[in-house]
């Protein structure tokens, strides 16, 4: 059998996670293969959705890599995204979804190694606690999903 | 719909850890798949002149990249695409590099993932939609409100530049705040004089052509955004021409009236047609309506126009008027102002007699004040004993938690002064902290601590101390409520150095423009320390002390870096770009909830209330995507990362 492996989504935006990941990267910092990038230029794009649709594609776990408060390359727009991450804890809460699954942090990009080290570190928790189970059958429901869009 | 895929080796960087026939392999079986090319430096001139012209023979509908950082050549490929005749937006970038060939250990899983993330580049390219930068003509002219330091700086450096500059200052006077200063620190030289250089160059310099200057008035509306500004100007009648006016003050010896001087903090009356002082530029007496005969009580008098000596100059019943002005940038030097000390009761200001905040000694100093140069208590006498309050309102979280910077400097200038128009006076600093930094600040907290006379006694809250008495031929004493109170003759005066705020005319200069505020009140800054000059309206720079308190010195370095920001950004004969990745409102699905106007940092959405429906403009928005994600109706579009797009993204991913 294969040993299972999460699968998670992660929200990167363009000024600070996504230039951390690219300084992880430069500084050859390995970290497991886990993680899919989606860029967003900013996480205050990150629609709650977004997050909710990852689930039911087959995620495991979905992390938004914001700047650190402060920094925000759109003043404060990381901001609108830690409130929105708090509604969707929330949210998901009743459904036994925890922030081990949906997570929101901060790297910036300056920091490659905490890049990695998030990243590694939400991979360990995830297969000890095993697979979320909300995907659908992509082969089954791909066509009505499109046409619900969002 | 054909999709061309660009797989890049970046030499051994990638290749040796992705197997790029097996990604090749992986993502023929999405639909829409057209082609697959192994390039092994795509970014060199060799790989982008063959992917160029690759690009001509194949010409895909859309286009993958897979190769290192967007961060890195996404503006080389999107350069590449353009040459080869397709629209830039229609290519996506996939980063294999930095977030996989480099960070995966195994050849296996960095294949798999690198496939992963092409197909899901290629499931979005074909949504993508071409967009078009536009570009704008502009106009290279400049608004600067505010005429004190900054402004003036910033207007005449436009000037210089050959930029048409629109002057507009509140007061019937130029020069700001330290025209009225008699002496200035760090290096006791005289406010005016350092002043008139810049203050003679603007009113009649070789490029005075260049300036419009409004006194007396005020910006009122401004409308439309960076490069097309345009505003309506308020200007309040002076009643005296500046055209046949030549300031011989014939008219100033007839008038009967007179009222308190604003100019001298109400210390002192002045004529009603007056200059607010002696020596102001431009040379104009003006009429003061709140106490001018005519337009207070409503008599006949025509002192003014009989003494008047040239025809015409004397303008009794002029009318405000407005003008509209059009600009492509604005330069915010609006200034600050002084706390107001009665917020402070038991420092007496306001009630205690010879109790003044900096300003007013500052007015009692200049020979063009009240007592012209002169220090004397309000009966008259020299002033022996002299205490002055650091501090008062700054580095308290009770009023403002900030250092003003400038207000310990003042202090000690002022004992400088005291020393030398007061032979053997005592000047005693009550002070919280000392902070004088800077090559040329120390020098005159050196000389102070080095005086005889001089005394510092140090509180750790203002509101230990307590200043009463005061009155005819009796002292002020200070106490500490701790009751070991202050051993010494009572004081003949007391001088407190208050707080530097954001001035009135700033804070409706910020709300008329909309900008940002920080918690103090003053004008935010686009960034703190890399972009402290721009506001976070696109197009306002902000110069001095509307955005923290500041000495003249960093007030005019902010005003020249603002310049700069306006001549680079609006350049004579070349258009601004607009970026196409912006959001974009469907009117037919807005439902004018109009949440997504305030999550906009840049006051980039309007509501159009006639048509009922928010309003992007592409000039302000830079494509945050907040308000995207904040539309309850799914009403707007982020271009280029659109819900569909996004989604099509993560669905991908996963498989």
């Amino acid at each position: 059998m294969i040993p299972y492996e999460p699968k998670i989504v992660g929200f990167l935006c363009n000024w600070c996670s996504y230039a951390g990941a690219d300084k992880a990267g430069t500084a050859q910092i390995p970290y497991p293969p886990n993680l899919r990038v989606v860029r967003v230029m900013c996480t205050g794009r990150v629609d709650p959705q977004f997050v909710l649709s990852a689930y039911r594609e087959g995620a495991d776990g979905v992390i938004i890599l914001a700047c650190h408060p402060g920094d925000c390359h759109y003043k404060e727009q990381n901001f609108r995204a830690i409130q929105r991450h708090r509604m969707l804890l929330r949210m998901l809460e009743p459904f036994g979804v925890g922030e081990e699954r949906c997570r929101l942090d901060f790297v910036s990009a300056a920091e490659g190694e905490s890049f990695a080290r998030v990243v590694t570190g939400m991979v360990e928790e995830l297969r000890a606690l095993g697979p979320l189970g909300f995907g659908i059958d992509n082969t089954v429901a791909s066509g009505s999903r499109r046409e619900s869009g969002i | 719909m054909r999709v061309g895929v660009y797989f890049c080796n970046c030499g051994p960087n990638i290749s040796e850890k992705i197997d790029s026939e097996s990604v090749h392999r992986s993502v023929e079986g999405v639909p829409g798949f057209g082609y697959f090319r192994t390039v092994d430096f795509l970014c060199s001139s060799t790989g982008t002149e063959e992917m160029e012209n690759d690009l001509r023979n194949e010409k895909p509908d859309r286009v993958v990249v897979a190769a290192c950082s967007v961060r890195d050549h996404e503006e080389t490929f999107r350069e590449v695409m353009s040459h080869a005749g397709l629209n830039p937006f229609l290519m996506q970038m996939v980063n294999i590099r930095e977030h996989i060939a480099w960070v995966t250990a195994d050849r296996e899983q960095a294949t798999a993932k690198a496939s992963a993330q092409i197909r899901a580049a290629m499931k979005r390219v074909v949504l993508h939609e071409p967009l078009e930068r536009k570009e704008l003509d502009v106009n290279t002219g400049v608004l600067v409100i505010g005429s004190g330091p900054a402004g003036l700086k910033a207007a005449l450096t436009l000037a210089e530049a050959g930029r048409k500059v629109y002057l507009v200052e509140k007061e019937p006077m130029i020069g700001g705040m330290p025209v009225r200063y008699e002496e200035m620190f760090p290096n006791i030289e005289c406010g005016p004089c350092m002043l008139e250089p810049v203050m003679g160059e603007i009113l009649h310099g070789p490029d005075a052509g260049n300036i419009e200057l409004f006194t007396l008035s005020e910006v009122v509306e401004v409308v439309s955004s960076y490069g097309n500004f345009s505003a309506k100007i308020l200007r309040r009648p002076r009643g005296i021409s500046s055209d046949l006016c030549i300031g011989c003050a014939m008219c100033i010896e007839a008038c009967p009236a007179s009222g308190p001087n604003p100019y001298n903090c109400g210390m002192n009356d002045k004529k009603a047609l007056d200059f607010p002082f002696r020596g102001v530029l431009p040379n104009l007496p003006y009429i003061d309506r709140a106490s001018c005969l005519r337009t207070s009580k409503g008599e006949d008098c025509t002192a003014c126009r009989d003494a008047c000596l040239v025809e015409g100059a004397v303008l009794l019943d002029e009318a405000e008027e407005v003008v509209t002005r059009s600009f492509g940038a604005i330069i915010l030097a609006t200034g600050g102002a002084l706390m107001d000390c009665a917020l402070l009761p038991n420092l007496g200001y306001g009630v205690v007699p010879d109790v003044l905040d900096a300003l007013e000694f500052e007015r009692v100093l200049a020979a063009s004040g009240p007592t012209e140069g002169a220090i004397q208590t309000y009966s008259g006498t020299t002033p022996r004993n002299i205490a002055i309050i650091h501090c008062v309102g700054s580095l308290d979280s009770r009023h403002l938690n900030y250092c003003s910077g400038v207000c310990c400097e003042v202090a000690f200038k002022f004992n400088h002064l005291i020393a030398h128009k007061i032979e053997g006076a005592s000047v005693t600093h009550f002070y919280k902290t000392i902070a004088v930094p800077g090559k040329e600040e120390f020098k005159l907290y050196d000389e102070a601590k080095g005086r005889e006379t001089t005394r510092f006694v140090r509180y750790d809250d203002l509101s230990e101390l307590s200043v009463s008495g005061g009155g005819l031929h009796k002292g002020i004493s200070i106490s500490f409520a701790r009751g070991e109170g202050i051993e010494a003759d009572p004081f003949d005066m007391v001088v407190l150095c208050p707080a530097v705020v954001p001035s009135e005319g700033t804070k409706k200069m910020l709300s008329l423009l909309e900008l940002s505020v920080d918690r103090f009140g003053f004008a935010a800054e686009m960034h703190g320390r890399m972009d402290s000059a721009k506001g976070n309206v696109r197009g306002v720079f902000l110069a001095g002390a509307c955005q923290s308190p500041m000495d003249v010195q960093k007030a005019v370095n902010q005003a020249l870096a603002a310049t700069g920001l306006a001549l680079s950004g609006l350049v004579p004969g070349r258009k601004m770009i607009v970026e196409p990745v912006t959001a974009e409102v469907d009117p037919e699905r807005c439902s004018a909830c109009r949440s997504c106007i305030p999550v906009c940092p840049y006051k980039a959405i309007s509501f159009d209330a006639e048509r009922r429906v928010a309003i992007v403009n592409p000039v302000l928005c830079l494509g945050c995507g907040t308000c995207v994600a904040a539309c309850p109706s799914g009403a707007i579009k982020g271009n280029h990362f659109t819900n569909e797009e996004i989604l099509a993204e993560i669905a991908e991913v996963l498989i």
